[in-house]
């Protein structure tokens, strides 16, 4: 074998072994509400989720977390730019295989008929089996196992609209879970949970992203923001946006810039953790 | 397995509530002489079943459209439409000193049902296809808001009519509103609109149960959000107004039957809207059969006894609706 062959070897296998980019956004620009015409969102924003990343979208209240994981999703109109999944335009995509490679949770659900944990688990899984798997549903392996993951096993026979808060959460990650596709986009897929159920949150995704899977999903909780993140996507709410790494973008400086509030970054068992001072931004910041 | 053996045990009540509809009559219960059986029993059952089939399946796919539990298959106002041209024709007819026949008034209702249903579909074609992102869902609220509009309109024009009827005739007019099965014996109509309605929404129900949960979410999975709802709609609408044309309007049996049905575990679409046709239809000609005989000579209309099993059960489902945790 010659040099030459054995070179380019080595030019080709990074290529070919990096990881796939499963969702990729280009000079992103969104409105509130989708609408011409509407307050602008953020304008310009680029990222690419590659297989194994964890990107966490933080901002302010109404700076647009859940309208771009929609628009990621496909469901939020875009104002300019464009989101490609596996390199290949959303509208290019037929809808059902869409739903084969991501998966989209939104912040609220409805519940309006009585329904168990079970079967609103398994809602989204197994989408073609038609009416035969309204049938089958009760013996399925996959399900018991990730309701299981969820520490919902033993509510699985009680009605979602009897479900705390925290507990709804769990069954619509469970929903999400069960659909089956490799990205995972999660709008506040923290909230109502308690202190324990947030590290289980965390551990899961963090399992979730660590095969062939993305997760991209938008959290109040910076410390949360912080353990899950590979990548972070921090929104201002002024029409301004940062995408990268979590290092350069959670910095306490900057956060407190965007919130309007003091931040100070400390270390805790080697995290950064993020703590709110008392005083106003620009007089307890340093 | 607890949905099989619902849909089991429905289909043996069905059978049940034929057999007793074609044996019990005014004239006592038993074989009748074969003409009073093929000519009266035999097609009152089977127009009662239809009926009942077709608004229990319009009353599902409008809860499931609706997300409201407690919508019925008269939230539309096609039934009111269907009121106001079976009660309009039986004025016209009167005023016109000719003598109104079964199909007269049942042609009166189609048209009134049709018109009802063009109006709802004009105003809201576009509406149908928004898909928010927000939860709530802007096509179910509007749809809600405008079908009770329409009622309302139709509801004001039934009782012009009733002011402008004469004496004679508005026992038959108030009757033909309770929902009646006397002298029903055109069936064909309702069940060939019923097998099209679910000919047009089943082979998709499962997409029916993700709507319920969010249009947005839905859209994800790959449902045409606004194709779908207009389907349900058109089928919805179809339903109700050969229903209704049929045997007047009914109340209740949309709004019973599947939520008793979802009571007993038949939950996921695809088996409730088969097994709402099956119980819709036993539940209106048990009542039927228990309504001509438990007062003979004298025959109740379908509705009141429809209404007296409904109020009690709409109320205790209204009361019992479970809290939400958060």
């Amino acid at each position: 074998m010659s040099d030459a062959a054995a070179l380019s070897d080595v030019d080709t296998k990074p290529r070919r072994d990096a990881p796939a980019i499963l969702l990729e956004a280009s000079a992103l620009s969104l409105r509130a509400g989708g609408a011409a015409g509407n307050r602008l969102l953020f304008a310009g924003l680029d990222l690419r989720v590659a297989a194994g990343e964890r990107w966490v979208v933080v901002g302010p209240n109404g700076a647009g977390k859940s309208s771009l994981l929609a628009a990621l999703a496909g469901v939020f109109p875009i104002a300019a730019g464009s989101v490609r999944v596996d390199g290949v335009e959303l509208a290019g995509w037929a809808p059902s295989a869409l739903a084969e490679r991501r998966a989209w949770s939104p912040q609220f659900w409805s519940d309006p008929f009585p329904a168990t944990v079970r079967e609103t688990a398994a809602l989204a899984h197994r989408r073609d089996s038609g009416w035969r798997g309204a049938f089958d549903q009760r013996s399925d392996p996959e399900v018991e196992r990730v309701l299981g993951r969820l520490l919902l096993a033993d509510l699985a026979d009680n009605d979602v609209q009897t479900l705390s808060g925290g507990e709804r959460q769990r069954v619509a990650l469970a929903t999400a879970l069960l659909q089956d596709a490799p990205l995972l986009l999660l709008d506040e897929p923290a909230s109502h949970l308690d202190l324990a159920h947030e590290r289980l949150l965390v551990d899961l995704l963090l399992a979730q992203a660590g095969g062939p899977g993305a997760v991209v999903a938008s959290l109040h909780d910076l410390d949360l923001a912080w353990d899950l993140a590979s990548h972070v996507v921090l929104i201002d709410g002024r029409g301004g946006v940062v995408a990268g790494l979590r290092d350069d973008v959670l910095v306490a400086d900057r956060l407190g810039a965007v919130f309007g509030v003091a931040i100070h970054g400390i270390e805790v068992a080697g995290a950064r953790r993020f703590v709110v001072g008392p005083n106003p931004i620009g007089r307890g910041a340093s | 397995m607890t949905s099989l053996r619902t849909i089991v045990l429905a289909l043996a009540a069905a059978l049940l509530a034929c057999i007793v509809g074609v044996l019990a009559g005014s004239s006592g219960f038993g074989l009748a002489s074969p003409d009073i059986m093929t000519s009266i029993r035999v097609p009152r059952v089977l127009a009662g079943f239809g009926a009942g089939a077709a608004l229990a399946v319009s009353g599902a796919l409008m809860q499931l459209l609706t997300r409201n539990a407690l919508a019925d298959p008269y939230v539309l106002g096609v039934a009111g439409g269907a009121a106001v041209g079976a009660l309009g024709a039986m004025l016209v007819a009167a005023a016109a000193g000719m003598q109104l026949s079964e199909w007269g008034v049942a042609g009166g209702a189609a048209i009134g049902a049709a018109a009802a249903s063009a109006l709802l579909f004009g105003l809201l074609w576009r509406r149908l296809a928004s898909t928010a992102t927000s939860s709530g869902g802007d096509g179910a609220a509007a749809l809600l808001l405008v079908g009770v509009m329409i009622g309302s309109g139709c509801s004001a024009l039934v009782s012009l009519i009733l002011t402008l009827a004469d004496e004679g005739q508005l026992r038959g007019m108030v009757f033909w509103l309770l929902g009646d099965l006397n002298g029903a014996t055109h069936w064909e109509i309702v069940w060939i609109a019923l097998a099209v309605a679910l000919a047009v929404v089943w082979p998709t129900a499962r997409e029916l149960d993700w709507l319920a949960r969010g249009d947005a979410w839905a859209a994800t999975l790959g449902v045409p959000v606004g194709r779908r709802r207009r389907a349900v709609l058109l089928a919805s609408a179809l339903a109700t107004g050969a229903a209704v044309a049929t045997a007047g309007a009914i109340g209740f049996v949309g709004l019973v039957v599947p939520h008793a049905l979802r009571r007993l575990g038949v939950r996921a679409a695809p088996l409730l809207l088969p097994a709402s046709a099956i119980a819709g239809g036993a539940f209106v000609v048990a009542v039927d059969a228990v309504a001509r005989t438990v007062v003979a000579p004298l025959q109740l209309p379908v509705g009141v006894l429809a209404a007296a099993i409904g109020v009690p059960t709409f109320i205790a489902m209204l009361l019992a609706r479970p809290g939400r945790g958060r």
